[in-house]
């Protein structure tokens, strides 16, 4: 039997810790969980887990300290945010601050697992993660990236290390143009080739006002050239200013 | 009463004051040169006619002296037939038919013969009475100028008997009383009054040797004042009496005369009234002016007859009635009165007329200033001239202008004032209303994101569990169903909860100029193929003339489709959806209607539609859309009305301000 890979949840609930963890366990997976902050701290001290779930808001340490101080020790350790709705911008800021990915209450255990395969995925990928730049280029690091087009609208398109970890791509959902999306928010779905799904966050908040309809047929420029072809929306922000400064610049 | 309403009335009119004034003036100067008129006329007229009877005396006392003349011809002849011899001698036939034939041939009433010394020596008409003198100065004035002297001498009754024939007789007259005659007395006048003519018979050597004396008797003489009318007056006549008249008086009684009594015969024995008696008789003057004759009112004149020595004994008396001086004067007065009325009436005419010209604007004014007392402010009169009257209106149409301005302007204000009030008043209402809606609706928000919060966790350990249950359960469990069911409602729940957070979080950014018509059709567009599959129609009126609104266009349209969305929803079997813009300029708002044809909202519903988790779609609808609809528009400043008619359908206006600083 194969040494099961260790899963450090974090809640200060621990019906939602144990609930998580019982989703998570499975053949080559087993999730701890601790209460809070310092006693989370305490047990990676001890496991050096490579993915720790957190929830964001608990008394306290809250997810965002506890966040730091991982990162600070072990820069390599992957931090899972679990948020409530309210704080999405606050998750969006987490993934800034070096958190890999959030997932937002409620959820399934199918979207939980989507996210941490991601991880592990991540984890195990070799060599330097593909790094994007440009100008006027912003981004949810390793997920989404956003560009500030002349007319003010913004583009976005998919992070190349998103890519890297799931593997290949099943299908892609994309909104409808019209539709208005919130930072944070969900804004395309990608199910990989084992019917994971796996979701993109809306680096911008506003209206959907284009959608790359072609990479619903054609995935081959969002594989290639996601930066270019393969842009998938494009959104006439609502209150951009804000917006980019819970993003990361990607500029030279 | 009634001359009190008319002194009131004058009081009251201005044209009747100044119709009275000037009409008292022109009456007064009328009346005074009429009156002047009158009095120098009838002045000129009575001095016009005493020159005229004065003219007639001069020409009665000519015709007088004419017969003087004629007798002292007579006498002066048959003294001129008398020879010395014949005065010495006999008195034979040839004599006596001499002196017979000398008096009835030269018209005498008497003649006689006196001696040198004037002592009768023969009366051819009485041969028996000689030897006395005449009791006058004659005879001394013949032989003083050796000449014929005319005389008027009163003869006594014996004296007229002596001289023969019937002078006696025909001297005496009955006389008569008179109302103005100087004394009541004799019932006869016996006298005569003679005119005398005496004449010297003359010898070779201018020696006087006898004087022939002759005359007419001039009582009843007839002929003589008759000959004088007729030369004067030429038997004028007036109203069936002789217009001038002629009369010898002897003393003061009417001795011959056409002079008549009313009963039409000759007035002889009146008498002269005492004035003129006096003055003629006693004083010897002439007396020219107006005298009652007998019966009625003349123009006289008398003048004394003088006997030898001087003494008046009778009078001359010409005349001529009143009454036609009277009557021209009064015609003449007529006339001028007739002028005097006619110019009164003319100048009151004129006056009237001018009056009613310079009053009428003024009563125009009064009219219209009544006018404007009842109300009828701006009312203007006609304003004719440049004279003050003429000023007076066109200030005073000024005035009235202004005054309809000024009280316009307070009406409008007032009427402005009350519609603000009661627009302030709904406002305010309005206001109240949405702040309640909006402090519910923030106060949810609160609670809504704790209980967000709070939810989320136990929603999430059901989801995970359920599941994970359901993973674990075999393939052909009778779970499946309730735990899918579990599943399926908290995933309802977490939209739920979702729904509220949105709804919690709803903040609209920044506001930037939008084309709300744009904003329209884009939502439409994207709509279309929904809108489509409920057999939806839309029909878009859109107002060319909509100004950009400050707006956030995302959360707009999101409000847009909500709207539209419930409208189809509120047709399930299809129908017609109407989308109107428009522009409210003085409120400064854009109207954007959405009027469906679906069931109408009930009256009972309908206060609470905009409350979250309204809803009337089942499990269909969080009942959250209006809500957050209601809110997004709340913070552009704007409104959503709402006018529903079941089974009709509903009307949702969506009003935007242009300047979000309006409640």
């Amino acid at each position: 039997m194969a040494k099961k890979i260790k899963i450090l949840v974090v809640d200060d609930e621990t019906a939602v810790a144990k609930s998580i963890a019982g989703a998570l366990a499975g053949k080559d997976l087993a999730a701890d969980t601790a209460g809070g902050g310092q006693a989370a701290l305490d047990l990676d001290q001890k496991n050096r887990y490579p993915v720790i779930i957190t929830d964001l808001m608990m008394p306290g340490m809250d997810g965002l300290e506890l966040l730091k101080k991982i990162k600070a020790r072990r820069p390599e350790a992957l931090v899972i945010m679990i948020t409530g709705f309210p704080s999405v911008k606050t998750a969006v800021e987490a993934v800034k601050l070096g958190a890999f990915d959030y997932i937002p209450k409620p959820f399934t255990p199918a979207e939980l697992r989507a996210v941490v395969r991601r991880a592990l995925a991540r984890v195990s990928l070799e060599g330097q993660p593909q790094k994007i730049s440009g100008k006027s280029l912003y981004a949810i690091p390793e997920n989404t990236w956003a560009k500030i087009e002349d007319d003010g609208n913004v583009k976005i398109g998919m992070h190349p290390v998103f890519l890297d970890t799931i593997g290949h791509i099943g299908e892609i959902e994309l909104p409808k143009a019209g539709e208005r999306l919130a930072q944070g928010e969900a804004c395309v779905k990608i199910i990989d080739s084992r019917e994971r799904k796996h979701r993109l966050w809306c680096p911008v908040g506003g209206r959907v006002v284009a959608v790359n309809e072609k990479v619903r047929y054609d995935l081959k420029p969002l594989v290639q050239d996601p930066l270019g072809q393969g842009w998938l929306l494009v959104i006439a922000p609502d209150d951009l200013e804000s917006d980019l400064k819970n993003l990361v610049p990607m500029e030279d | 009463m009634i001359l009190y309403d008319f002194i009131d009335r004058l009081r009251r009119s201005l044209r009747a004051k100044l119709i009275l004034t000037f009409s008292a003036l022109v009456v007064l100067s009328v009346a005074l040169s009429a009156a002047a008129g009158i009095v120098l006329l009838g002045t000129a007229i009575r001095r016009q006619a005493q020159d005229k009877v004065r003219q007639d005396l001069n020409g009665v006392i000519e015709v007088y002296q004419k017969e003087g003349q004629r007798i002292a011809a007579a006498v002066e002849l048959i003294a001129q037939g008398l020879s010395a011899g014949q005065l010495a001698g006999g008195h034979g036939r040839s004599w006596e038919r001499y002196w017979r034939e000398a008096i009835s041939e030269k018209g005498l009433d008497f003649v006689s013969l006196t001696d040198e010394a004037g002592r009768v020596i023969y009366r051819p008409l009485n041969p028996g009475a000689r030897g006395d003198r005449y009791p006058n100065d004659i005879a001394r004035w013949v032989q003083w100028s050796k000449k014929t002297v005319i005389s008027s001498e009163r003869f006594s009754q014996g004296q007229l008997e002596r001289e023969g024939g019937d002078l006696s007789a025909r001297a005496r007259i009955v006389t008569a009383d008179t109302s103005r005659s100087a004394e009541q007395g004799r019932f006869h006048q016996s006298d005569g009054l003679m005119l005398v003519a005496a004449s010297p018979v003359k010898d070779d050597k201018n020696r006087i040797l006898g004087i022939v004396f002759g005359g007419v008797l001039l009582n009843g003489n007839e002929e003589l004042v008759d000959r004088a009318q007729r030369m004067l007056y030429r038997q004028e006549r007036y109203q069936g009496r002789d217009l001038g008249t002629v009369t010898i008086f002897l003393d003061d009684y009417r001795i011959a005369t056409n002079v008549t009594t009313a009963q039409g015969k000759r007035a002889l024995g009146t008498r002269v009234s005492e004035q003129v008696y006096r003055q003629v008789m006693e004083r010897g003057s002439r007396w020219v002016g107006r005298a009652y004759v007998l019966d009625a009112w003349r123009i006289a004149a008398y003048e004394p007859i003088r006997d030898i020595s001087g003494r008046p004994i009778g009078m001359l008396y010409a005349g001529i009635l009143e009454a036609p001086f009277v009557r021209l004067r009064n015609k003449v007065v007529m006339v001028y009165l007739a002028i005097a009325v006619l110019t009164v009436a003319a100048l009151v005419l004129v006056v009237n007329w001018a009056s009613g010209r310079i009053i009428r604007p003024v009563r125009e004014l009064v009219a219209a200033t009544e006018e404007i007392a009842r109300g009828n402010l701006g009312y203007r009169v006609p304003v004719k001239g440049q004279d003050e009257i003429g000023q007076l209106g066109d200030s005073f149409n000024r005035m009235s202008a202004e005054l309809k301005r000024v009280t316009d302007g307070y009406l409008e204000l007032n009427r402005t004032l009350e519609q603000k009030v009661v627009q302030r008043t709904k406002e305010l209402e309005a206001a109240r209303d949405s702040l309640v809606q909006t402090e519910k609706l923030s106060s949810l928000g609160r609670m809504a994101a704790g209980i967000a919060h709070e939810i989320n966790n136990p929603l999430t350990s059901i989801m995970l569990n359920s599941h994970l249950m359901k993973e674990k359960l075999p393939k052909n469990s009778r779970l499946h169903e309730p735990l899918d069911l579990i599943i399926e409602e908290t995933a309802r729940s977490s939209a739920i909860v979702k729904g509220m957070l949105e709804f919690s979080r709803q903040t609209v950014s920044h506001l930037r100029p939008t084309d709300i018509n744009r904003a329209l059709e884009k939502t439409l567009r994207l709509l279309d193929s929904q809108l489509m599959m409920q057999k939806v129609s839309v029909s878009t009126d859109l107002s060319e003339e909509l100004p950009q609104v400050p707006a956030d266009e995302g959360k707009l349209r999101q409000v847009f489709t909500n709207i539209i969305l419930n409208a189809g929803d509120a047709m399930p079997q299809g129908g017609r959806l109407e989308i109107a813009t428009k522009w409210d300029g003085e409120r400064r708002k854009v109207r954007i209607s959405f009027a469906d044809q679906g069931s109408g909202i009930p009256r009972e519903v309908l206060p609470k539609i905009f409350d979250p988790f309204f809803s009337t779609k089942g499990i269909k609808g969080t009942g959250l859309g209006l809500a957050i609809s209601y809110g997004i528009i709340k913070q552009h400043g704007g409104e959503i009305e709402v006018q529903s008619r079941e089974g009709r359908g509903t009307v949702f206006t969506v009003v935007l301000p242009l300047e979000r600083n309006q409640i």
